[in-house]
């Protein structure tokens, strides 16, 4: 696979970049990818969602004393703009020129993971994502105080019923085990004293706050350290710890790059990182450009979004179905938003199951076909009364290849966009498809090409990068 | 599979089980004997098999003035039959037809021939004009049609690549790369290392347990065993499956499989033998397994290539030529030869011209053995006379 190929998929979702790192170069790629300015405007779909407290006591009131029909509403159009939030997201994943941020957003979005089931307020919910896309490339200590202070976190994780004399531990485990220095490396007792320095941070306007009558203000022991600690201050202590940095070296590790990455790499990176304060900028330059120059294709399987993106992409499919995907994403197992649990996606060999694969499988066929991936294909049992008859929607796909290439030539321009690796029989099969004495001016022979795309696409070689 | 579903595939009930005579009045135009689920095993010859040498028309003097250094000895042919005869290596197709089970058609092909490999064989995976374009196969169109649902197993490929004749709107077929992976996975098969690659070791797992319809598969080959062993070829391979399939009962309608090798344009006498045994063999176990099991009538095997080869030869070979003939195995055909000899005096550019539209063999098979009205999927040619 052409390296240019490799990192479009690796910092973005697609092959689509492949030619902008070719022509600026990879350093200067990585540049302008920091570089990108990104929109702060409230979408408008979440106008007349309720922000501030008030407004949201307002809602709960008026479900409460409302009648079912009422409730059913207002549920509804939860459900509504929740679906909008997806949407909004995945319009960005596929326009940005530059797809770093986005791809880094998505990456901090499963490792601070706060879903929208649980904290049921849509405005929370992008106010949260809206500061991950913010200090996607900032510092990860500044981000910790930040998420860790956020409406949407505090609700996510309980923190909202943690109070002075009915602690709850939820946050204080959470930011200790899976948002910073990892198991092992902490004690129960800090959990409990970290409980109580979060005691009491709560719903606030723009960020949560701190209520006078429910926090604990006693003296608490951190790590060996002693005072009257609040959120911040734990977050102090926490990067003041050796371990810290390697956990979010071994995550980022493995959303870019390996399923399986070497502790070496992770300690290397992660000592790094340490000596940069932590900022994520220097130390994702050095683990890219260190990376670049391997030959470490084949290290990963591609998730459900890069999956269907390259998919769309290489087919030439310009207006995707922003709501087809985001049901894609669902079935695959990666739906935006909404994590199975705060762990997050697990990524690497559990993107893969059969019926998951199988799903790939159709919808490339589909695509392949110029069908649009539908919902009848993914729903194995047809409900009653559906119509089984519905035909599929057509939709415009080809393939570039180049029209005075043999088939060998055209065999070899797809694998070096497609596969990291071509064995003799993969090769063999392929020239199967496209024989010697295929011709590229012919007719149909763009529907042939298809075809050969096609087959790539199943291969167990195309899901890995 | 679901069986109730196969209901609406076809005009032939359950598997195994003699019709009610009550019900044969209602096919009283047809006078051969169905009995029991139909199905199609289609055999593709890959490169272009050279026709002339398979069934030889040994007592024409032109043949042995047009190929001095390929032509094969009139004492070394078999089966003579009305100046035809087969390769020494097709010993059992001379066999089966003696049986009555075996039909030649001769000099088939389509106008205006395509003497490209990849094209040809698109002519004939889509059943068009040798000018016209389609993207899906003639198989994939005809199961579209009849699969009210779609039905994975339909249409079985055992091959390492999709095949095009199978193609359709909706999946109605799958391609099985190794049936292998349809046996029970033991635990040490799990830890087998396939490659230096443990990611991609575990993705191809994945792949080989994908399959869609692997269950009902998986179920028909619980219930079947070979009865008899098979040659250890890859086709033998493949036949051997096809006809643990069919005795299982998974009630595909379609199955296909290729052996390549035939483009034989230099060293032609050896490859050519080597390859007809490799066919010769491995069609007759599969043969042989089904007439045992008492399922021969229901299963037609078509044997055939995407062209035949240049009449004179080329030194030690032969070069892309045009019609060639096909052969029908069981479903109760008539073993007969059909069509005239070839004639090898009136050429085109030192190719035969064909007499025999291969769509019309595709035509005769829809209609006689899928009771399927062949105009649906836009073959218009004439049923063959005579073939069942």
């Amino acid at each position: 696979m052409n390296k240019s190929n490799l990192w479009s998929l690796r910092l973005g979702f697609s092959g689509k970049q492949a030619q902008l790192i070719e022509q600026l170069g990879f350093e200067k790629f990585l540049n302008q990818s920091y570089a990108t300015a990104f929109e702060k405007t409230l979408p408008t779909f979440l106008d007349d969602e309720p922000k501030t407290i008030a407004e949201l006591k307002e809602l709960r009131q008026s479900i409460k004393n409302g009648t079912a029909d009422d409730q059913k509403k207002v549920i509804k159009k939860q459900i509504k703009n929740a679906t909008e939030l997806k949407k909004w997201w995945i319009d960005k994943f596929l326009t940005e020129k530059f797809p770093l941020r986005e791809k880094m957003t998505c990456f901090w979005h499963n490792h601070f993971v706060a879903t929208s089931q649980k904290v049921k307020s849509t405005y929370w919910i992008y106010q949260h994502n809206m500061i991950l896309r913010e200090n996607a490339f900032g510092n990860f200590k500044e981000l910790t105080k930040l998420i860790v202070k956020s409406n949407a976190m505090v609700r996510y994780l309980d923190n909202v019923d943690n109070r002075k004399d009915k602690i709850n531990e939820n946050l204080s485990r959470e930011l200790l085990e899976l948002f910073t220095i990892g198991i092992g490396n902490y004690t129960e007792n800090d959990i409990k004293e970290g409980a109580k320095a979060l005691a009491g941070l709560n719903l606030g306007e723009e960020s949560a706050v701190y209520r006078r009558f429910l926090e604990d203000n006693s003296t608490k022991t951190y790590f060996g350290k002693q005072g009257n600690f609040k959120a911040d201050d734990l977050v102090d202590i926490i990067f003041e710890q050796k371990n810290t940095p390697y956990l979010i070296t071994r995550k980022i590790l493995k959303w870019f790059i390996y399923d399986n990455p070497s502790e070496d790499l992770v300690v290397y990176y992660g000592d790094y990182f340490r000596k940069m304060n932590f900022e994520i900028k220097p130390l994702l330059t050095k683990i890219f450009t260190e990376e670049y120059a391997k030959e470490n294709s084949g290290s990963k399987i591609k998730d459900p979004l890069t999956y269907l993106f390259q998919l769309t992409d290489e087919l030439n499919i310009t207006n995707s179905n922003s709501n087809l995907i985001s049901f894609f994403l669902k079935q695959q197992g990666m739906d935006l938003f909404n994590q199975p649990n705060v762990k997050g996606w697990d990524g690497g060999n559990s993107w893969l199951t059969s019926q998951i694969y199988l799903q790939r499988n159709n919808a490339s066929d589909l695509l392949c076909n110029g069908r649009n991936i539908s919902r009848k294909v993914f729903d194995k049992i047809p409900e009653e009364g559906d119509d089984l008859e519905i035909k599929l929607e057509k939709i415009n796909v080809s393939i570039d290849f180049n029209k005075n290439g043999n088939n060998k030539q055209i065999i070899s321009e797809l694998s070096n966009r497609l596969l990291f690796r071509v064995d003799e029989n993969l090769q063999k099969d392929m020239e199967n498809l496209l024989k010697y004495d295929f011709d590229a001016k012919d007719a149909n022979a763009n529907y042939a090409v298809l075809r050969l795309f096609n087959y790539i696409t199943k291969t167990p070689e195309y899901q890995l990068i | 599979m679901n069986r109730r579903n196969f209901l609406s595939l076809t005009g032939t009930f359950t598997g195994g089980m003699l019709l009610l005579p009550d019900f044969l009045h209602a096919f009283g135009s047809q006078n051969n004997l169905v009995i029991g689920e139909q199905c199609l095993v289609f055999i593709q010859l890959n490169g272009g098999n050279d026709g002339l040498n398979t069934f030889i028309p040994y007592e024409n003097p032109l043949y042995y003035d047009l190929r001095t250094k390929i032509a094969i000895n009139k004492n070394e042919v078999i089966g003579k039959n009305k100046g035809m005869a087969f390769h020494p290596a097709l010993k059992d197709f001379a066999q089966m037809q003696q049986n009555g089970d075996l039909s030649v058609i001769q000099n088939v092909g389509y106008p205006e021939p395509v003497r490209s490999h990849f094209r040809s064989q698109e002519i004939w995976q889509t059943a068009t004009d040798s000018n016209k374009y389609l993207n899906e196969g003639w198989l994939g169109r005809y199961l579209d049609l009849q699969c009210k649902e779609h039905q994975p197993t339909a249409g079985i490929n055992l091959d390492s690549i999709d095949n095009l004749a199978l193609k359709g709107v909706e999946p109605n077929s799958i391609t099985v790369k190794d049936p292998n992976r349809f046996k029970i996975r033991t635990d040490k098969e799990e830890n087998v290392k396939l490659s230096d690659n443990p990611q991609l070791d575990f993705v191809r797992k994945i792949a080989n347990s994908v399959t869609e319809g692997s269950d009902d598969i998986q179920k028909a080959l619980s219930k079947s065993t070979a009865e008899i062993s098979y040659p250890k070829t890859g086709l033998a391979k493949n036949l051997e499956w096809i006809a643990r399939l069919v005795k299982g009962n998974l009630n595909s309608k379609v199955y296909y499989t290729s052996l390549g090798g035939f483009d034989t344009h230099d060293n032609q006498l050896d490859i050519h033998k080597r390859k007809l045994t490799e066919l010769n063999d491995a069609i007759f176990s599969f043969y042989t397994d089904l007439k045992k099991s008492q399922l021969l009538q229901n299963v037609t095997i078509v044997v055939f290539s995407e062209f035949g080869r240049r009449v004179k030869d080329n030194g030690n070979g032969t070069d892309h030529g045009t019609a060639a003939p096909m052969f029908i195995i069981g479903g109760n055909n008539k073993s007969k030869i059909i069509g005239n000899n070839p004639n090898l005096s009136d050429l085109d550019n030192g190719d035969l011209k064909h007499q025999i539209d291969f769509r019309s063999v595709y035509a005769t098979l829809l209609k006689q053995k899928m009771n399927f009205d062949y105009n649906k999927i836009g073959i218009n040619n004439k049923e063959l006379e005579g073939l069942f």
